[in-house]
């Protein structure tokens, strides 16, 4: 597989392009009505959701399943600190991302006790059921089996419940944090997550130290995805411990293969076509599961690497590199 | 010529079995030395000893007088003792530029949020250790092959992008792991021209597994020659040629 590199003018065409995405996505509450917006802004989450969970089981591939685990408490710490004790939603963004690079510690500690391979993805699915099962023991805190809202809030005079007012602050939060990720991914830190992925012996023999870059890694998934799970928090406005189980980790982890593993754009396309593709197959009661099913098997067979893979043919500047020759 | 690493009655027993026993060397300044030895002789388990990669019974390993014994693989690296690996060290998936800029992680500047910010610092680092990942791509004549991914190189290219990527921080010492196994011959003669040039050019000292003994003979300066985990004979090529002990060693008693 030969691939030729984006020259200067492409690349410089692709820190273009990757702006005017979001700036175009801008326009979109013009252009949709309430209900494609609500399905929107469920995508941009989604699309931090299979960022975190790419980056732990794609590029650093330590078979980890704990996102889930870590967006059920971003979510669940958003709406207790919204709820009990009356902090500003927005506020609970960066303290739900915080929460879930907590998690993200708690998960690395297993891979880097050499806990890998099978053992550590049942130790992490273990961890996300251990976390489901507190969300429904702890009552007062939670709501149990209830689950917990969160409470009214206007921000600019504009009530939270609004979908297009979320749209706007979701697009701010995953943007940056997309960004983020991409500058992380091109740099050294990027090409030792990699390294440790490919030959991790051999990468501490180039003076990179593997447990931290193991550690590092976990926490900023976590993080992500932490922050994925405040915003889902608002915008479904009610959180309950079913939404926080093996079917969203499934789903999660559908979107990872489907977009290309490893891959920040195939996130992207990943969470676009499975969140969107539900809503067209509505059209079918009862065949919809099936139909859901067949098309992502048909992708993967078709396209082993992902969405991401037909792009990389179509142009070099979908091309990803660890690496950043422009400064 | 100053001496560069020290090791003192190095051993690694695991339960029961000694595998190194009571190795004791010095490498010189762009001395290029050579351990030879049948297999199970220990000279994969001298490597990782030296290199941190096995915790050593009893013994010490010195750089410059300074201890590494006590030290994790990562560090030792970064004191200055690099290595490569038999079966080849370099991450298929990554380009070759990308494999090189691997080996200078430790030289790149900007802390974790420098770069999660892009903040300038870091970018400028990057960008010339960038700079000097095509520049030593460039000597080796393999700097149009930067962008390629490393998995698709033939097995010499893999070896010599493997030896740039070790050697791009100027480590005083290099351990070679069988650099030559499975090359073509004139991959062979590139590689021992290779050698040549680390020790004799840039005062590298290197320490070299072999087990093509016309690469062995031509390039090393002195031989180490093991058998059973314990040095059995030491000394110039000329010297290890007509040793008793290294035939009884090779070929049996006779």
């Amino acid at each position: 597989m030969s691939t030729t590199m984006p020259t200067s003018r492409q690349r410089s065409l692709r820190t273009w392009a990757f702006w005017a995405v979001p700036v175009l996505l801008l326009l979109t509450p013009l252009a949709t009505n309430a209900y494609t917006q609500f399905i929107v802004n469920g995508m941009l989450i989604s699309i931090l959701v299979t960022l975190g969970f790419t980056l732990v089981i794609g590029n650093l591939g330590q078979l980890a399943f704990a996102n889930t685990a870590f967006f059920g408490i971003g979510a669940y710490a958003s709406a207790i600190l919204s709820a009990k004790l009356g902090l500003p939603w927005i506020m609970t963004i960066p303290l739900a991302g915080a929460l879930g690079a907590l998690g993200g510690f708690l998960a690395s500690s297993a891979a880097l006790r050499g806990i890998r391979s099978y053992y550590l993805a049942i130790i992490t699915l273990a961890f996300g059921e251990l976390m489901r099962w507190a969300y429904l023991h702890t009552k007062p805190l939670t709501g149990g089996t209830d689950g917990l809202p969160l409470p009214r809030e206007t921000m600019f005079g504009i009530s939270l419940s609004d979908d297009t007012l979320k749209f706007y602050i979701f697009l701010a939060v995953t943007a940056v944090l997309v960004k983020a990720t991409l500058n992380l991914l091109r740099s050294r830190f990027g090409r030792a997550v990699m390294a440790v992925r490919e030959n991790e012996v051999a990468t501490a023999s180039l003076a990179i130290p593997t447990a931290r870059v193991i550690l590092t890694t976990f926490i900023w998934s976590g993080f992500l995805v932490g922050c994925a799970g405040a915003l889902f928090a608002r915008h479904v406005g009610h959180v309950f411990p079913e939404s926080f189980g093996m079917l969203h980790l499934i789903a999660s982890f559908a979107m990872v293969l489907v977009g290309g593993l490893g891959s920040v754009l195939g996130a992207v396309l990943g969470a676009v076509v499975l969140t969107a593709l539900p809503e067209y197959l509505r059209a079918f009661p009862g065949m919809e599961e099936l139909f859901f099913g067949l098309i992502v098997a048909a992708v993967l067979v078709a396209m082993p690497m992902g969405l991401a893979s037909l792009l990389r043919r179509l142009s070099p500047i979908f091309v990803e590199r660890y690496y950043r020759e422009e400064s | 010529m100053s001496e560069l690493l020290q090791v003192n009655g190095l051993s690694v027993r695991f339960s029961g079995l000694t595998a190194l026993d009571d190795v004791t060397f010095t490498l010189e300044e762009g001395a290029v030395r050579a351990v030879i030895g049948p297999n199970g002789a220990g000279k994969s388990t001298l490597f990782n000893a030296i290199s941190g990669y096995v915790t050593p019974t009893s013994g010490t390993v010195h750089l410059k007088g300074q201890e590494l014994t006590k030290l994790t693989p990562h560090e030792i690296a970064e004191q200055g003792v690099r290595r490569t690996f038999q079966n080849g060290g370099l991450f298929p998936a990554l380009t070759v530029l990308e494999n090189v800029l691997t080996g200078l992680h430790a030289q790149i500047e900007g802390s974790f949020l420098d770069i999660l910010l892009g903040r300038s610092k870091a970018l400028k680092s990057e960008a010339e250790n960038i700079h000097r990942a095509r520049e030593l791509l460039k000597l080796m004549s393999m700097d149009h092959m930067a962008d390629t991914r490393a998995g698709d190189l033939s097995g010499g290219q893999q070896r010599i992008v493997e030896i740039v990527r070790t050697v791009a921080s100027d480590p005083p010492v290099l351990l070679l792991d069988e650099p030559a196994v499975g090359l073509s011959p004139v991959a062979r003669a590139q590689m021992m021209e290779i050698i040549h040039r680390l020790a004799g050019e840039k005062g590298v000292g290197i320490l070299l597994i072999e087990h093509a003994v016309e690469l062995v003979m031509a390039a090393a300066d002195r031989i180490l020659v093991m058998a059973a985990g314990a040095r059995i004979a030491e000394g110039t090529p000329d010297e290890i040629r007509e040793d008793r002990a290294v035939l009884e060693a090779y070929l049996g008693h006779s």
